[in-house]
């Protein structure tokens, strides 16, 4: 549902949730030229200290803007910026869940500009990622 | 595989620290293709159908936006550069920069994201468009981890168009470790 013009402080972005398979990260590597072993290679995942292949770090973020744009609608709104500090991986066979709040919203030249708080979840509660971002509307 | 062992031995050499600021990489991409940008859309969207903004020239031209645009994301670089001429770009196993700099690079068994940072300035990437990137060094740290001596690489981007016009910028920190 897309984020309504008057959002205030306090709203939250609708959950977004992403699976961790071969099929998602595939479609990404292949886009992205992104081939790196310790995507695809449970053994490799091993040997670097975790416990199975993970997602890209790029993909993540890429779904950070996924999950604002489904948010704010595309054909109006846009993705300012996104700071996504890394917590722990993104295990092969576990769940991308991610969120934010509203921190701040001001407007400004004419462009209605959203700062929020933004973070993903494996599926056993474990934090993947936190940051903030910025969206922008039209007023 | 065999176990790794852990090393806590420092991982920047003087070397390293001196390569700090200086820029590294300029690459330019093809034009963008209409293609690229619906294929990038299936991928970030998957399993759901991106929105038409980013396939369908007819609705997206009724939107705001005018026309296709990108998703702010986008990578204009994969799949090789049109300068420098045949580049393939960063290979995704080995993404640090003293390859680059003509500098020898630590030995270390693995790297992983830490920080993606990234602004867009609200100038949107369209069908069409060539982006033209430059790289710098913006520094080095390390810190002791449970995988031993953590070393923490920032790689810093400006992306322009074309017409000179700033894009989007980049902060990107990769960890290292032996």
């Amino acid at each position: 549902m897309p984020a309504p013009l008057n959002i205030q402080p306090g709203a939250t972005v609708p959950v977004f949730r992403r699976e961790g398979t071969l099929q998602h990260w595939n479609r990404y590597a292949g886009v992205n030229y992104e081939f790196a072993d310790h995507h695809m290679d449970d053994a490799v995942g091993r040997h670097e200290g975790f416990e199975a292949a993970f997602g890209m770090g790029p993909l993540m973020h890429a779904y950070m803007h996924t999950m604002l744009r489904d948010w704010i609608d595309p054909d109006v709104g846009r993705v300012a910026a996104v700071v996504m500090q890394l917590r722990k991986p993104f295990i092969r066979g576990t769940s991308f869940i991610a969120s934010g709040t509203v921190k701040a919203v001001i407007d400004e030249g004419g462009e209605r500009h959203v700062d929020l708080d933004i973070w993903a979840d494996n599926d056993k509660g474990e934090r993947l990622a936190t940051g903030t971002a910025k969206v922008v509307l039209p007023v | 595989m065999s176990e790794p062992k852990i090393s806590m031995e420092s991982l920047i050499s003087p070397e390293m620290r001196a390569a700090v600021g200086r820029e590294y990489q300029w690459a330019t991409s093809y034009p963008i293709d209409a293609s690229d940008i619906r294929r990038w859309a299936i991928a970030v969207y998957y399993p759901e159908k991106p929105p038409p903004l980013y396939w369908d020239e007819d609705y997206a031209k009724k939107t705001r936006w005018g026309g296709i645009v990108a998703p702010e994301e986008f990578n204009p670089f994969a799949w090789m550069r049109a300068d420098p001429h045949g580049d393939m770009g960063q290979e995704a196993k080995r993404p640090w920069p003293e390859l680059y700099l003509g500098i020898t690079p630590p030995e270390t068994r693995a790297n992983i994201l830490a920080t993606l940072d990234v602004e867009c300035t609200g100038v949107r990437m369209r069908v069409g468009d060539v982006i033209r990137s430059v790289t710098s060094l913006g520094g080095y740290e390390e810190r002791p981890g449970r995988m031993g001596m953590m070393l923490f690489s920032t790689r810093l981007e400006r992306w322009t168009n074309q017409r000179g016009e700033l894009v989007r910028t980049y902060r990107q920190v990769l960890i290292r470790y032996k």
